[in-house]
């Protein structure tokens, strides 16, 4: 494996505001996942997954610590260049169903491609036909996510993250909704993608059972990092 | 429960606010209709009755009793008629302002006490008027004292200065009535005390006129009965006359018809049918019914479309929840709650929205209505003319019939969702292909309709003039069918729409940015929900524009008309005097009254004589006419001060005068000299007057309007048709007729400085003593015109018509918006988190609202302009018909139409504000979130 971390995580905390004091979300998170890995974010619900996520994710700003994306350090950039940064390096994953509902699939495939600036041509919409074969949703490209299932719809999500070659995808409880046989096939999936197109993956999940796929797992409780001895 | 609904309300405040305003407005707007209408005829019963007062001097609101008590016993027939005077005001169920009682015993011959030779056998008539101190003015003398003898038992009385003189009667002197004994067969004398005349002419008490009583007496009212009515008084011939009056003012429309039956039902049918007159006022309520039908009818009519408008209005909203709220009431279902209990916390939710709608919704119609009452012209309020509101049981049915239909529509998404759990609502997601209306089409069928009605009255135009003269019912397709128009128009326009939208994004497809891509898309897509809006815009502005034209183009079409049919300023006519001959024949000779004091009214521009013959006739060869019209002119002081404007004759006003003046015997004539009686430039006329004394001109110019000229009228023959008939004109120089026919009475036409009050003139008439035979006030006839009840209505309500789409247009506008974007927020927390950047996504619903709003504006405008060009000459026609002399013109105000895109202007910009502030707090981490639950 490559030695390049392309996700660093160094001292995070983040504090939440709440009605007489403060929620502390985060406490001195430290991760760093190397290039080409599929991670793994497990806890329970509250743990801070989501929080962590965001941070990561450039949705959100830690209160204290130094997030680096690429080598490059977020917590200096504008919200422009974190905006950018979003659509050309990062592909995300959702819970719930976060497909365009007036967009098809190819379509809403194509379009995170045409946030990232790649030029319409063939190329690219050969690279969405690609991605949407990839999920194996490659006779179902022309159908709306209306007419799809939710299993469906979180495959045409994951081709959606991954058709514009993103640094990394972020996906968060990406199987949630799904049963475990569909469960397992979508981690199959991100499992072959981190292999094949060089994409670091961090998902975050509480199913057990999807533990094992990972290359690496992270542990929060209570907002803080849990350290276990490598198996 | 209630906590959970108070909870629920919180939480969506926004959405909550909207529904409120939503529901507010439209109470608001229902309820001021009857308001409006019940108070606008109020108002115009009381004009009604006031321009009776101010044109005839008379108290409307009286009726006129006499009956003869003949020699009765205890007075049997007074005491009936008094006890009706008790009585009446109640059975009229109006306000009592005074009755009037006049009593008169027959003519009895009398003598003076004296033995004056002037005052032997002298008829007189003793009587009395009740309440007469009070009301007199003692000329001299004094008034009879209370007791109403004088301390030698003679009866006091006091006479007019009309009887004075005619009786010869002097003050103080004692007179005997020959033959006239009191119940114990005593001799009857009475006293002169003193002369009295009217106190105040303002005071209709008078309703006899002491200057018309030449032989009459008037003692006390009280020794009066005593004497000659009561119990015990003897049997006397007494004519007994009762005016009882009573208020106008505080007549409200609902009353007249119990008024005019009560009043019939006393005239024909009651025990006092013989002695009631037809009162005045009997014609007023008939000519108020009438009106009132006619005007109730147009009113409906034109209020229809608004109507219309808040049914759409009301069908959006409740569209809009039911996008937004289906999601979340399938989730509650999912989580186990009974369809009763979802329902019942909708419920809770819409009684308690449309109890606070409906309090603040009265009061606010209440608002409107008085605003509007005082509408004088289309979007002009007139504060003094504020209407006088009060709540009738028909408001409060509307009311509740409003409130009612608000609690349904916010009830009706949950009763249809209480029953859908979230597995099934995802199978339904489905799109739907196309509207109902579109598989139907019923934008062609609507088109196909008024396209009818519009190409079947236009063929029939006369016709429509003349059913209108014949009062024939107007077909409402009339109305209607400029509606039906604008709503066809606007639906074919929202099935275009779709195919321009693709057409546009196909033209430019490898080009498109993100963000336009995207709300191509979602217009493409989802444009099918859009449509209502849309539609609801397009009504709006289009409605406003046809409202606002009708309004216009009637009212500028009658004051035009009747600032043409004066002529000028003032016209008058002083009462001449003619020389008789010896066996008191006419003569022809009249004594001119002078004509250069015209000069001295203040403010004056200037004046002209006016020779103005109805009466001459014509004869060339075979072509002779009995019925022209025949005007002498002074051309240069007549130019100074009359005008026709240019494109009504297709000339200068001035050029037809220089080419009278340059020809001395140079005649002017109506168009229809040439078209009808084949008269040519150049011809000699030969025009004759009533006396046979003749005048030879020649024909400069053929004119189709002239100053106060009307070029035909349509007449009802006897047999009920319509028929167009022609009125001829020939101008002339007054000097030449004055020359050939003698001095006539001729009419002055005076023009005034334009800021001259108009009032002068009156004062000076009356400062002069003028006697006028023939009087018209120019600003006097525009001030009728406007305020005519039917044109105020039309505007009352085409003003309120246009207020509330605007309002409704503005506020569904925003509802529609924030619902729409609040319920895809999620969607934009998607998107922000793929990078999309803030304005990116501002851009996207910016393009989003120029598919929609802009074009739908645009298609409002076209819509409205093609619609007011079509169908306003029609609704025109139908309003003026008989008086319209001028051909009419089409009146689209340029502020109004300013006023109108402000208003949506505005409200688009309220939604952009909305939106970037939407965008602003869009947290996306949160709007993620949202989908999780």
């Amino acid at each position: 494996m490559s030695s390049k971390n392309v996700i660093e995580v160094k001292g995070v905390n983040r504090i939440f505001p709440v009605p007489g004091g403060e929620f502390q979300a985060l406490t001195d998170i430290n991760v760093e996942i190397p290039e080409g890995n599929l991670a793994i974010l497990k806890g329970r619900s509250g743990s801070g997954k989501t929080t962590l996520m965001n941070i990561i994710g450039t949705l959100d700003k830690p209160t204290s610590g130094i997030v680096k994306i690429d080598g490059k350090e977020i917590g200096d950039m504008s919200d422009i260049a974190r905006e950018n940064l979003r659509r050309r390096d990062m592909g995300f994953v959702f819970q719930a169903v976060s497909l365009i509902p007036t967009m098809n699939a190819f379509q809403n495939v194509e379009f995170s491609m045409r946030l990232a600036g790649i030029k319409a041509g063939r190329e690219r919409d050969k690279r969405v036909e690609e991605c949407l074969k990839l999920v194996g949703l490659g006779n179902r490209m022309h159908h709306m996510p209306a007419e799809m299932s939710g299993g469906e719809q979180q495959r045409v999500a994951i081709a959606r993250a991954i058709a514009h070659r993103p640094k990394i995808i972020l996906a968060d409880e990406p199987t949630a909704e799904l049963d475990s046989a569909m469960a397992a096939q979508v981690t199959a999936l991100f499992k072959e993608m981190s292999r094949r197109e060089q994409i670091t993956v961090l998902m975050t999940t509480h199913d057990v059972g999807l533990m094992d796929a990972g290359d690496m797992v992270i542990e929060l409780e209570s907002g803080m990092q849990v350290h276990r001895e490598e198996e | 429960m209630l906590r959970i609904m108070l909870q629920k309300l919180v939480s969506k405040k926004w959405m909550n606010l909207c529904l409120l305003l939503g529901s507010t407005l439209l109470i608001a707007t229902v309820v001021s209709f009857p308001m409006y209408q019940t108070a606008a005829y109020d108002r115009m019963l009381r004009d009604e009755f006031a321009n009776y007062l101010e044109s005839e001097g008379r108290w409307p609101t009286m009726l006129f009793m006499t009956t003869i008590s003949k020699k009765d016993k205890n007075g049997a027939t007074i005491n009936r008629m008094e006890e009706l005077m008790g009585t009446i005001y109640d059975e009229l169920g109006v306000t009592k302002k005074e009755t009037i009682s006049y009593y008169l015993l027959s003519k009895m011959e009398t003598h003076s006490a004296m033995n004056r030779e002037e005052i032997k056998d002298l008829p007189v008539k003793l009587g009395t008027l009740a309440d007469l101190p009070e009301h007199a003015r003692i000329i001299s003398g004094e008034m009879y004292s209370e007791e109403g003898v004088d301390e030698d038992g003679n009866i006091e009385v006091v006479v007019s200065q009309t009887s004075l003189v005619k009786m010869g009667l002097l003050v103080g002197e004692t007179i005997v009535f020959n033959d006239l004994r009191d119940v114990e067969g005593n001799e009857i004398r009475m006293t002169v005390k003193g002369v009295f005349g009217v106190e105040d002419y303002q005071d209709f008490y008078w309703q006899v006129n002491p200057d018309e009583m030449s032989d009459i007496c008037l003692m006390n009212t009280d020794l009066f009965k005593k004497m000659f009515t009561g119990e015990n008084a003897g049997k006397y011939t007494i004519t007994c006359r009762y005016i009882p009056m009573f208020e106008y003012e505080d007549i409200t429309a609902d009353q007249v018809a119990t008024i005019a039956a009560t009043t019939d039902y006393l005239k024909e049918e009651s025990a006092f049918r013989n002695t009631i007159a037809t009162p005045a006022y009997r014609s007023i309520l008939e000519n108020y019914l009438e009106k009132q039908t006619r005007i109730r009818a147009t009113l409906v009519i034109l209020q229809v479309p608004v109507l219309i408008m808040l049914a759409a209005f009301l069908f959006m909203i409740s569209g809009q929840m039911y996008e937004l709220e289906r999601n979340e009431i399938s989730v509650i279902k999912s989580r186990g709650s009974s369809g009763a209990q979802i329902f019942r916390l909708y419920l809770y939710q819409s009684i308690f929205l449309t109890v606070l709608g409906g309090a603040a919704g009265l009061p606010l119609g209440a608002l409107f209505s008085r605003i509007l009452g005082s509408a004088r012209n289309f979007l002009e309020f007139d504060s003094n003319r504020m209407l006088e509101l009060h709540l009738t049981s028909e408001t409060l049915v509307y009311a509740a019939a409003a409130m009612s239909a608000t609690l349904l529509i916010m009830t009706l998404p949950a009763i249809k969702h209480s029953r859908v759990t979230i597995v099934k609502l995802k199978q339904q997601k489905a799109l739907k292909k196309k509207s109902w209306w579109e598989k139907l089409f019923l934008d062609i069928i609507l088109l196909g309709v008024s396209l009818y009605g519009y190409y079947s009255f236009h063929k029939t135009t006369g016709n429509l003039t003349e059913s209108v003269l014949t009062g024939e019912a107007l077909d409402p397709l009339l109305y209607i069918s400029s509606s039906l128009f604008i709503v066809g128009m606007g639906l074919l326009f929202l099935r275009l729409q779709p195919l321009l939208v693709k057409l546009i994004y196909l033209a430019g497809k490898r080009f498109w940015k993100p963000a336009s891509y995207a709300s191509f898309m979602e217009n493409i897509k989802n444009g099918r929900k859009q449509q209502f809006i849309m539609l609801f815009v397009i009504m709006t502005i289009s409605l406003g524009m046809y409202h606002a034209t009708v309004a216009r183009t009637i009212l500028q079409n009658a004051t035009d008309n009747a600032e043409y049919l004066d002529g000028v300023d003032f016209v008058v006519q002083e009462v001449w005097s003619e020389v008789m001959d010896e066996n008191g024949a006419s003569t022809g000779v009249y004594f001119e009254p002078d004509y250069t004091k015209f000069a001295s009214i203040e403010g004056v521009e200037g004046y002209t004589r006016v020779l103005y013959d109805t009466k001459a006739y014509i004869a060339t060869g075979q072509k002779s006419r009995q019925d022209i019209t025949l005007m002498g002119i002074h051309t240069k002081d007549f130019g100074e001060i009359t005008w026709v404007p240019q494109e009504l004759n297709g000339k200068h006003y001035y050029e037809y005068l220089n080419e009278m003046a340059s020809v001395a015997n140079g005649v002017l004539v109506s168009e229809n000299f040439r078209s009808q009686l084949g008269y040519n430039l150049g011809d000699t006329i030969t025009f004759t007057n009533p006396r046979g004394l003749v005048i030879t001109g020649k024909i400069v110019d053929f004119f189709s309007y002239w100053p106060g000229y009307i070029p035909a009228v349509t007449e009802i023959r006897p047999d009920g048709t319509a028929a167009t008939v022609d009125k001829y004109l020939l101008v002339t120089h007054y000097d030449n007729i004055r020359q050939k026919w003698g001095v006539t009475p001729y009419e002055v036409w005076i023009g005034l400085k334009e800021d001259a009050d108009s009032q002068t003139v009156y004062d000076w008439i009356q400062d002069n003593n003028i006697r006028v035979r023939k009087f018209t006030d120019r600003e006097e006839d525009l001030r009728k015109t406007v305020e005519d009840p039917l044109l105020q209505g039309t505007n009352g309500v085409l003003t309120m018509g246009f207020i509330v789409t605007i309002l409704l247009c503005a506020v569904g506008y925003l509802i529609y918006w924030i619902m729409s974007i609040r319920s895809r927020e999620m969607i934009f927390g998607v998107l922000r988190a793929c990078g999309m950047h803030k304005g990116e996504l501002f851009h996207m619903l910016m393009n989003e609202q120029i598919f929609s709003g802009a074009f739908s504006v645009l298609a409002g405008i076209g819509i409205g302009k093609l619609a007011s060009v079509m169908f306003v000459p029609m609704i025109q026609q139908a309003y003026a018909a008989a008086n319209q002399v001028l051909p009419m013109k089409l009146i689209i105000n340029a502020s109004d139409m300013f006023r109108l895109y402000g208003v949506i202007a505005a409200a688009m910009l309220i939604c952009l504000a909305v939106l970037i502030l939407l965008l602003f707090k869009l947290n996306v981490a949160k709007a993620l979130k949202l989908g999780e639950e």
